[in-house]
This record gives C-alpha cells, sequence and structure tokens, in this order.
C-alpha cells in the first residue's frame, strides 16, 4: 500500500501545482502561494483557500533576470520567474514571510509585476525573543487574519481552531517518520523522506494526514520485521555496509538527484534541520482558548531558522543535540548561493562541529545547475574520511 | 603482489603499477572525449612497459573524475583520498596537498596516516587549473610548457585581477593591447592564481609542509607565486601528475592485502 502512497507523493513532487489544479477546479476555493515554513498555513487554510508553498525549480532563468541580479539565491529568481512565465497561473494570491532581504524585496517586485490578486505581507520580528517582540508577532499574525479575511472569507475562531488541530495532527505524523527513521534508516530513503514532507506543503493537510498514517502503519510493519526488507538501508556490491548516517543542515532541499546520490554513494540523510524537511514536523501549536495565540507559540518555540536571531538560543547547540540524537557521524550543508542567513551561521556551525570531532562538508549549490557528479566526488571523499579510507 | 592504480582526469589519464610497494611502471596519455577508453589505454601502457599482462594485477583501483565509468577496475576512491595518500607516500611529512589538475583545484588537509581530515575543491570555474592556463598560453601566443620559466624572468608583474577564464583572457588581451611584456602577464597571471588558490587554503586551513600535485605543479612560475603568497616552501615531487594513480595503487596494495 505504501508503494502506492510513495508513487503518488513522488508524482506529486515532480508536478507540484498540479494537485492544486486539481483541487481548485473540484473544490472552487482559492489557492494561495507561500514560500516560507513559518507562513501561517492554518488561517489560509481555516478560510477555505489551500496554501501551496513556492520552492522554485531546476530552471535556467529568462524573466526574471530583468528584476533580480544573479546575486540573489535560485529560490527567489527561479521562483519569480515561474510566476512570470505563468507556471504559477494556478495561484490566486501569494503569502511573503519576511525572512531575508531577498524574500522582502522579492515580495515587491512579485507585488508589482507577478500579476496575482491578492498579496500578503507577514513581516515576522528578525528578533524572535523578549516579551515585546512576541507581542509584535501576535499582533501581526491577528492583523494577517483580518487581511485575509477580507480576500478570502472571514475566519472565526473555531475554524481556526480545527485547522490548528489538522496542521498540528500533520507535524505529529511527520516527526513520528523521522523517529522511525532514526530507529533504521532503511525503513525509507532520504529522498523519499523529503518527498512526503514537500508534499505535505502542497496538498490539503487533511489528505496528507491520510496518507501518512498509512505510510506510517507500513514503515512500522517494516520495522517489525513483517513487511517486505528494507530496501536501500545497505550499500550496494558484496560487502554489505551499514549506510553512514548523516545529517542535513540548509533550507530547501528539493533536489531528489542528489538526494539518491548519497545513498547511492553509502550515505543517508537520517535527520536534518531543512526548512523543507524537519523544521516542518515537531512543534506543534498549543491548543488553547485563543488561535492566534497558539500560532504565536508555534512559531514561537518552533525551529529557528537562521534568518532569526535569538541571543538565548544557541543554533550551533540545538543542532548538536539534533545531530547527536540522530546518531548522525557527519553533517551535509546544502547551501543555496548568495544565501545570506545560512551563510552568516556557517562558521559558528562548523567551528562547534569540529571541535566535537563531527566532519562536515559544505556543499553550494545553485537550482538549475545543479552538477550530480561533481558534488559526488565531494560526498564520496567525506564518505571514504569518514570509513577511514 | 602487483596492483595498478588509474586516474582518470579532464585534460590526462594516468596508471601507476606497483608491486610490494615498487613502481613498476607508469603512463600518461590525454583523456580526450571518451574518458573510459582513456583509462583503459592508460592502464594498458602501463602493463606494457611492465611485461605484464592484466591477469598478472591483483586489484585495480580508479580515481578521477572518469572514475565512475569505467568498467575494467575493481574498485573506485575519490581522487581526494588517492592525492593524500599518493602525496603522503612521497612526502610523509605533508599536512596539505594543493591539486592544481587539468579543470579543478583542491586542498586537502592530510594527518599523520596519510587520510584526509579536511578538503575544500572548487570545479566551478576553470580559474587556478591547467585549462585556465592553456587558454593563457593561447592567448599569449607561448608554449604552456614554456610559462613557468617565461614569468621568472618578470621584474613587474602585470596586474591581472579577475581570474574568470573569460575576463581574464579579455584582460590579458587588453595588457597585449597595452605592449605590456609578455613574461610580465605571464607573471600577473600566475599571481593571480595563487590569490585564487590561497583563499582556498585559509578555508581548509593549511599546514606545512605544503605538497603540489598536479599538472600545474610543473609550472615553475605558478610554484614560486605560491610559495610567495603562502610563505613557504612547497615540495613538488618528480610526478606530480601521477600522485593520484599513485594513491590509487596504494589503496589497491592495501586492499589486495587485507
Amino acid at each position: 500500500m505504501s508503494v502506492d502512497v510513495l508513487s503518488r507523493l513522488q508524482d506529486l513532487t515532480g508536478d507540484p501545482y498540479s494537485y492544486a489544479r486539481a483541487w481548485k477546479g473540484r473544490t472552487g476555493g482559492k489557492v494561495m502561494g507561500f514560500y516560507c515554513h513559518y507562513a501561517p498555513e492554518e488561517i489560509i487554510h481555516a478560510a477555505g483557500a489551500l496554501p501551496v508553498r513556492i520552492t522554485g525549480e531546476n530552471r535556467v532563468i529568462s524573466d526574471s533576470g530583468a528584476h533580480l541580479q544573479s546575486y540573489c539565491c535560485s529560490l527567489a529568481r527561479t521562483g519569480l520567474d515561474m510566476a512570470l512565465g505563468g507556471d504559477l497561473d494556478v495561484l490566486d494570491g501569494t503569502v511573503f514571510v519576511h525572512t531575508c532581504d531577498t524574500m522582502q524585496r522579492l515580495s515587491d517586485i512579485w507585488r508589482l509585476d507577478a500579476g496575482f490578486d491578492a498579496h500578503f505581507d507577514v513581516v515576522l520580528p528578525g528578533r524572535m525573543e523578549g516579551d515585546s517582540s512576541r507581542e509584535y508577532l501576535y499582533q501581526e499574525l491577528g492583523s494577517f487574519r483580518d487581511r485575509t479575511g477580507e480576500y478570502l472569507g472571514p475566519v472565526d475562531d473555531e475554524a481556526l481552531k480545527r485547522s490548528i488541530g489538522i496542521h498540528n495532527r500533520n507535524r505529529v505524523l511527520l516527526e513520528e517518520m523521522y523517529r522511525l527513521r532514526r530507529q533504521d534508516p532503511g525503513v525509507l530513503p532520504s529522498d523519499e523522506v523529503l518527498m512526503v514532507v514537500a508534499a505535505s506543503a502542497i496538498m490539503d493537510k487533511e489528505e496528507h494526514n491520510a496518507l501518512l498514517e498509512e505510510l506510517l502503519g507500513t514503515l512500522e510493519t517494516r520495522l517489525s520485521g513483517g513487511g517486505p526488507p528494507p530496501q536501500s538501508s545497505l550499500c550496494k556490491g558484496e560487502e554489505k555496509e551499514e549506510k553512514i548516517r548523516l545529517f542535513g543542515i540548509g533550507s530547501v532541499m528539493d533536489q531528489w538527484e542528489f538526494l539518491r546520490m548519497v545513498e547511492d554513494a553509502g550515505g543517508t540523510i537520517v535527520d536534518d534541520d531543512f526548512c523543507t524537511g524537519h523544521r516542518c514536523a515537531g512543534a506543534v501549536a498549543p491548543e488553547g482558548p485563543d488561535p492566534i495565540e497558539s500560532i504565536t507559540a508555534r512559531i514561537w518555540d518552533g525551529a529557528l531558522c537562521p534568518c532569526k536571531h535569538a541571543m538565548s538560543r544557541d543554533r550551533a547547540g540545538y543542532l548538536l543535540e539534533r545531530i547527536t540524537g540522530s546518531g548522525a557521524k557527519g553533517v551535509l550543508f546544502f547551501q543555496f548561493k548568495f544565501c545570506e542567513p545560512h551563510a552568516f551561521d556557517y562558521p559558528h556551525v562548523k567551528k562547534a562541529l569540529d571541535e566535537h570531532g563531527i566532519p562536515s562538508l559544505h556543499l553550494e549549490i545553485e537550482q538549475g545547475s545543479v552538477s550530480i557528479p561533481r558534488l559526488r566526488t565531494r560526498v564520496e571523499a567525506l564518505l571514504e574520511t569518514m570509513r577511514g579510507a | 603482489m602487483t596492483v595498478a592504480g588509474v586516474d582518470i582526469g579532464s585534460n590526462t589519464a594516468k596508471a601507476v603499477i606497483m608491486d610490494n610497494g615498487d613502481i613498476l611502471a607508469t603512463s600518461l596519455i590525454m583523456t580526450g572525449h571518451q574518458s573510459r577508453l582513456a583509462g583503459r589505454r592508460a592502464l594498458d601502457l602501463a602493463l606494457r612497459e611492465a611485461g605484464l599482462e592484466e591477469g598478472d594485477i591483483a586489484l585495480i583501483v580508479a580515481t578521477g573524475y572518469g572514475r565512475l565509468t569505467t568498467d575494467f577496475t575493481d574498485q573506485k576512491v575519490t581522487e581526494i583520498t588517492c592525492h593524500a595518500k599518493g602525496a603522503h607516500s612521497v612526502q610523509p611529512e605533508a599536512r596539505t596537498v594543493i591539486d592544481l589538475g587539468g579543470q579543478d583545484s583542491k586542498v586537502i588537509a592530510v594527518g599523520e596516516n596519510g587520510k584526509v581530515v579536511d578538503f575544500v575543491m572548487n570545479d566551478k570555474c576553470a580559474a587556478g587549473t591547467g585549462r585556465f592556463l592553456e587558454v593563457m598560453a593561447a592567448a599569449l601566443e607561448i608554449e604552456l610548457d614554456n610559462m613557468g620559466e617565461v614569468s621568472l624572468e618578470s621584474e613587474s608583474p602585470a596586474s591581472i585581477s579577475s581570474v574568470c577564464t573569460v575576463f581574464a583572457e579579455s584582460e590579458v588581451v587588453s595588457r597585449v593591447a597595452e605592449g605590456t611584456n609578455k613574461m610580465d602577464i605571464v607573471a600577473g597571471i600566475h599571481q593571480a592564481i595563487a590569490s585564487r588558490i590561497y583563499a582556498m587554503t585559509v578555508r581548509v586551513p593549511f599546514k606545512e609542509k605544503v605538497i603540489m600535485t598536479g599538472g600545474v605543479a610543473r609550472n615553475i612560475g605558478v610554484v614560486r607565486a605560491l610559495e610567495k603568497r603562502l610563505e613557504t616552501s612547497l615540495v613538488v615531487p618528480e610526478m606530480p601528475q601521477h600522485m593520484g594513480a599513485l594513491g590509487a595503487a596504494i589503496i589497491a596494495e592495501e586492499r589486495a592485502g587485507a
């Protein structure tokens, strides 16, 4: 059964907007695009719209070259190119969350030139600590609810609480998938894990929850030895070696061929801090009388993006704990070229890894010009080093 | 026990045949457009020189960017691990390997045991590679092999600000048009390469001794410019281009004996 679930999710991630088109045809509802995992999807969902994540794609830049300099990340440039080229015509509007400078400026260009009906900004505080910042976040989310309400229709507390429940369930199920993988990475290769997470951001959450439940059932059966053997926990060849556990750090991870190459080379990304990965799992919105307060708490206490700052939260310490907990023996930094927030974080995190003797590899990519053989040499060299070659 | 290492690089394919730690034969040919065949030809050439047949070889290890497409080798190991191994065998005190090949450049930190500690690799642009020097030699109408010696005669190297092959070429053409001496332009090119590689060594970071491998190590001008920039002397082995194949052969020996 899970094979069907996985092939369905693979088809979806191969053509991410086909689902939204079908959904729109079926329900007549509005489709709202968003870039960042901080976007309050619950509010969009509660208004009866479908939130769909935009993550750019591997494409050669054409139209967006006139609007964005080449020193902007490929996530922004390919995404805008898709919008200007009509590939995102299924969207009725877009929600931009202020993370980095590029995203904020992209929002302006998008509002003026992309030609969608609706456009919303959610300006998060840059510093995610202190009472005034938290109060500001609460007010901003409330304002977003009011502003979207004018376009999508008002969102009452009960509808929002129901949406929070559905989204919380999704995060719990995704966390469970990660837990099972940490237990035995062979139950599901890393490309499929990240495809499952990617699908959660482009399809109706209730439907995704149902697929996830089915998938988790199969994974548990596999783990208990009842199902078909894990297909990919061991390397190819006569000498069956267990794959080396790696931890992935980066923003968007949509390079399925890269992930399959890592698996083929004898490694596996057992856990991650990708914003299209584990950052979408885990932290739930505590359910209470005020749903905006619930969403505020989720964003406030959830995984911290490198775009955000908090003196009281040591990102390197957080990552070290996650790396150790996952059993990973090495780290892959998978970074978009020109992604300043991640680049600023890198030296600090790398130093902490070095101090703890955790080998790491920094890979810089741009969507549209990913050369797998070049990356393979680096990944293989890291794995050889870790095996003590 | 006789083993072989085959290094299929972007520009040249190399083979080293070893027997109980002694090098029996080596070969070096141009890779051309069919890297798989180049590896085969390099191995055959070395076998012929050693008076051996493939059946005499206990284990063949392939490395270099063409390693993945070979079908005649037993194991494949990255050129990063192999260069470290090869360099360590000729200079056990080396803690940093600078490998400037035909198409990429690498800086590798090596442990006391010859194992890779860390590395950085540039294979996105041709800056600092053999291909870069080939283009510059063509633009200046001088022999590639003479570039090193020519540059040593320069007393005031020209400033070449770009290390992008395309932009540097147009900069070089501008210098030629201005009437700048060839020796000064070549020395400027070597300095530009040294600056670029220096930036990579800082990321590892480099420790002495430093050994230089790859085809560019045959260019004495680049070696001197790097020594000046790094403020240390470089060890250049007798056969810098064969260090990857040598490392592959040593790994083959270790694995065949294991």
